[in-house]
């Protein structure tokens, strides 16, 4: 087959302008300018006043104060891995919102998101509390190490013989333990550092490079991230019962980390609208896309959380199924696995597929603390089986007993969380204030 | 728009007014490569070259389906399909004698049938990651890619569904596969992974059809259009063939041009580009990357139930479902770029519409998913240690790794080399930026990536749990030419694709360029006239 006609694809390129490769400085300076004068830039708009929030973290101060205190007077009322146990689902779950921000933070620089430059100084804000974390996890690293193991059992003396353990010591002995838990901190403080301090040091100078640094450390700083979650998750989740194991466990975590730092940045988001700031900055369409993130990330932490159990639940070996049926036994803990499986998953995700849902920012702000709320749930029914087991089976006063240490234990490490986020939040700028890719966000629109 | 010529920057930095290195950290770097790799992060590269114009991206696209096609395209084709012919005599052959002509015994008793199918249906993940999620994502490179990542998909899938059907010995029992109600109330097993495998493939294979073919109606009808046209202006020409000697002899069949106006005519199902079309294509469009992007996720973490909802050690590990969804991606993007990195080189023009940024970004992809598959094998190896089971540890250490006692090392090393350390070198940007470099990490990843499944399947399937059961697995010539008849199918569908339909997305690259935009008030354009 033949065709005589000329082939109509050698198109000569014809003569034209080569596209722009780079802004010169006074070009940049001049997008910096009309930026400066963009009617969402006012000073007021994107700064909290002085002041403004010393109430709201004050008070978050004394209710975390008071909640530990609490909690340590429960620990002698009731029993210190009660009080314990209680403090770790709370603490666990400021973790996770710190470390998801952290990764958001990195991928958001990772894929050039424009639309994120308005959002991303929140995300930067809940990561930059990663060594608040780690300083209270220190705390219960003490705790367990000189207690002689009071949740992580295979600390205890008693274990000392067993099989598995003797198997594991490699790994779980205190002073790999320890090493362990000192790279977590390292790594962690090391990446948050980066990514605040340089968006911070943009502010000032406007240096469009910085945002090329940011990207360059968020692609090793995603594998170090990786690495240490999955690890910080085994150590502290799945080693509360070391015979258990699963291949998902660190990626199980994740999917918390993820979904909840999302939810509390719209919290914080809707806060900030609320006070009257934001206003052209933040728009319904930035929520509207976070608002997707939320759904996707609830429908991550459904797949992978069912993957795991159902590849137990099918294979059924007693090594693996001992852990879910803790978890889906006496004591009300079916209850809360079934309002896991609904009220993690069936139902947010029903309601947060409705556009308007995630478009009106009261509305997405409910969801948000909903998600946060049943991610706490979600480490209730990790940590919270491990209490009563073993030789303290009988004293198990199921998932409702002992409620006012398991509330303050929870309330405590939030709200210690809370007031050196509040803080953070007053501290800086609300949003990055010279990111090369402001403009797109500041014009960001979804599909009409 | 202002532009500064190359010899003004190096005249500046020899004169001290400008670095010389393009670090990060620095706010501006010099346009590298063929003009897409702007490193200044105020500016978005431009996603077609040259400066384009919308009628010579159809006069591009639309040339590749209409000119004569090349002359290696002859060349491949023939290869290709003969190739193809082999694959078929050999499926043939398996029906007509049996599955024992494949290497197959009572130990390892799927091999390279299943390798295969687990394969292909993993290749077929980039085509609706790129036209689902990244369509979602709003990123707007996929443009240049997804058309030809959802046709290598349609075909993959193809290719994938042979391998089950024949692998079941009686092949005229296929049907029972499927939940058919019949005389002698025989129903597959609800609860087996298998069956599901057969419903996810399916709605897989139909729902990515719906959104390739969709998606492609408009480009179709251009086609449509444009045959129409050169018939009604009377410049069609006749189908005529080229004789030995230069003469050329007119064929009595009806002219390309009426032929291309009846079939492209058929299958654009009528479009008209009015508004009202446009605006119920963008809805589908929607709803379809909507259905399509949990199907990215769930087909092959069915695929991997197939496998980690038994007890075998090395198979019964709860990180599989995500960990062969990003292998999937990972064996799906090396394709794509395997593809079509030669048809840049090949086809006139094509580097215009896909730009070095397009491979860097896959290629970026390629080392995430690449790291994303090497975390899940080291999680595996860990936590087959750290469980303390003797049988599962055994697995991976005595079954895979160590090269004394494993008679398999070599296959759990190539994988390991191909997958985790092949792609560390997208660590560095001039890899990622050299296309070639790249082509040759897509074949080590492909490579790679049957050598996961083989890895997978045949070692936790060759040493069960007493040694009386031990076996090995040699492939036989029938083994063999099966495979790379499978190879010869996909590539000869790829090439008619090539040569048939339009390989770019015409319109939904038009819409990413700048005289889509409306409103073109760039903030930092125009000021410096």
């Amino acid at each position: 087959m033949s065709q005589t006609q000329a082939p109509a694809t050698s198109i000569p390129i014809p003569e034209r302008e080569t596209p722009r490769a780079y802004l010169t400085e006074a070009q940049w300076r001049k997008r910096l300018d009309k930026l400066a004068a963009h009617p969402a830039m006012r000073h007021d708009n994107i700064h909290l006043p002085e002041g403004a929030t010393t109430k709201l973290s004050g008070l978050l101060l004394i209710a975390g104060a008071a909640a530990l205190v609490i909690t340590i007077l429960g620990a002698f009322a009731i029993n210190a891995r009660h009080a314990l146990a209680a403090f770790e689902v709370g603490l666990f779950t400021c973790v996770a919102m710190s470390l998801g921000a952290l990764f958001l933070t990195m991928v958001f620089h990772s894929l050039n998101a424009g639309w994120t430059s308005t959002v991303r100084r929140q995300f930067e804000n809940v990561a930059s509390l990663l060594p608040v974390c780690w300083v209270m996890l220190l705390g219960v690293v003490l705790i367990e190490v000189l207690g002689g193991g009071i949740l992580l059992t295979w600390l205890s003396e008693e274990m000392a013989g067993d099989h598995l353990l003797e198997q594991k010591s490699p790994f779980l002995n205190v002073g790999f333990f320890g090493v362990r838990f000192l790279i977590y901190g390292l790594v962690w403080l090391v990446l948050s550092q980066i990514m605040v301090r340089t968006s911070l040091k943009q502010d000032e100078t406007g240096q469009r490079g910085l945002t090329r640094v940011m990207r360059f450390n968020s692609g090793w700083g995603l594998l170090v991230f990786a690495l240490t979650t999955a690890f910080f998750a085994f150590d502290f989740l799945m080693a509360l019962d070391f015979r258990f194991f699963s291949t998902m466990w660190g990626v199980y975590f994740f999917a918390s980390a993820a979904l909840a730092s999302v939810s509390v940045v719209v919290l914080v988001l809707a806060v900030l609208k609320g006070m009257g700031r934001l206003t052209g900055a933040v728009t319904e369409e930035h929520f509207h896309d976070l608002g997707k993130l939320i759904l996707s990330f609830t429908v991550f932490w459904a797949y992978i959380a069912f993957s795991q159990y159902f590849l137990i639940w099918y294979s059924n070996i007693p090594e693996e199924t001992a852990w879910y049926v803790y978890r889906t036994g006496e004591g009300g803990y079916k209850a809360l696995f079934l309002v896991l499986a609904f009220g993690h998953f069936v139902a947010p995700f029903c309601i947060l597929l409705f556009r308007k849902v995630k478009r009106i920012t009261g509305l997405l702000a409910f969801m948000a603390a909903y998600m946060i709320a049943m991610t706490v749930a979600d480490m209730i029914w990790i940590v919270r089986p491990m209490v009563y087991v073993g030789e303290h089976a009988s004293e198990n006063p199921g998932v409702w007993g002992g409620i006012w240490l398991d509330a303050a234990g929870i309330v405590a490490p939030l709200c210690i969380w809370g007031f050196f986020l509040v803080r953070a939040v007053g501290a800086s700028p609300l949003i990055p204030l010279k990111d090369p890719m402001l403009h797109e966000a500041l014009a960001h629109k979804n599909y009409v | 728009m202002s532009s500064i010529h190359p010899d003004k920057v190096t005249a500046e930095r020899l004169a001290g007014l400008r670095e010389a290195a393009h670090t990060p950290g620095r706010d501006e770097g010099p346009s590298l490569g063929d003009g897409s790799l702007v490193e200044d992060p105020a500016i978005r590269p431009p996603l077609v070259l040259s400066q384009r114009t919308h009628s010579e991206v159809t006069q591009i696209v639309c040339g590749y389906a209409e000119d004569p096609p090349p002359k290696w395209w002859f060349i491949a084709i023939t290869i290709s399909s003969t190739v193809a012919a082999v694959g078929t005599g050999m499926i043939l052959y398996l029906i007509i004698t049996g599955v024992g002509v494949w290497g197959l015994n009572n130990q390892v008793d799927w091999a390279w049938d299943i390798t295969n199918f687990v394969f292909w249906i993993g290749i077929g993940h980039a085509g609706t990651l790129i036209s689902a999620i990244l369509c979602l994502l709003k990123q707007r490179w996929r443009t240049a890619v997804n058309r030809s990542a959802e046709a290598m998909t349609i075909f993959a899938v193809i290719c994938a569904g042979i391998f089950p059907g024949i692998h079941v010995g009686r092949v005229w029992f296929a049907w029972m596969l499927f939940p058919i109600p019949n005389s002698n109330g025989i129903w597959p097993n609800f609860r087996s992974p298998l069956l599901w495998d057969v419903f996810a493939v399916s709605t897989y294979a139909t729902v990515s059809l719906l959104f390739w073919y969709m998606g492609m109606i408009p480009d179709v009808a251009t086609l449509r259009d444009r045959a129409d046209r050169r018939l009604r202006l009377g410049v069609s020409k006749p189908f005529m063939v080229a004789l030995p000697g230069g003469r050329e002899v007119q064929l009595p069949l009806p002219k390309p041009d009426t032929l291309r106006a009846y079939i492209y005519g058929l299958m654009s199902l009528g479009w008209r580009f009015s508004s009202r079309h446009w605006h119920r294509y963008e809805a589908a469009y929607l709803v379809l990357a909507g259905i399509s992007t949990p199907l990215v996720l769930s087909v092959h973490s069915i695929v991997s139930f197939d496998f980690a909802t038994s007890i075998l050690p090395g198979w019964h590990t709860t990180i599989v479902p995500p960990y062969f969804v990003a292998g999937a991606i990972f064996g799906g993007f090396a394709m794509v770029l395997f593809l079509l990195i030669p048809l840049r080189a090949l086809l006139p023009n094509f580097k215009d519409l896909l730009t070095i940024r397009h491979i860097e970004n896959m290629a970026k992809i390629i080392l995430v998913t690449g790291m994303m598959v090497g975390f899940a094998y080291s999680m595996e190896f860990f936590i087959a240690w750290y469980s303390a089971n003797k049988f599962e540890f055994e697995a991976f250490a005595n079954n895979r790794v160590n090269p004394r006692v494993a008679p398999y090392w070599w296959a759990y090393w190539t994988m390991i080399g191909c997958n985790v350390l092949s792609p560390q070198v997208f660590w560095f940007k001039k890899v990622r930026q050299n296309p070639w470099a790249v082509w040759v990490v897509a074949i080590f990843v492909t490579v790679g990536m049957w050598f996961e499944r083989f890895v997978i399947i045949v070692t936790s399937l060759h040493r069960a749990f007493l040694p009386g059961e031990w076996g090995m697995f040699y492939p036989t010539w029938v083994d063999i030419l099966t495979f790379a008849g499978s190879c010869g199918i996909f590539l000869t569908l790829f090439l008619l694709f090539v040569k048939f339909l339009p390989v770019f997305a015409m319109a939904e690259l038009k819409a990413v360029m700048p005289d889509a935009d409306p409103h073109p008030h760039d903030d930092d354009h125009g000021e410096d006239h």
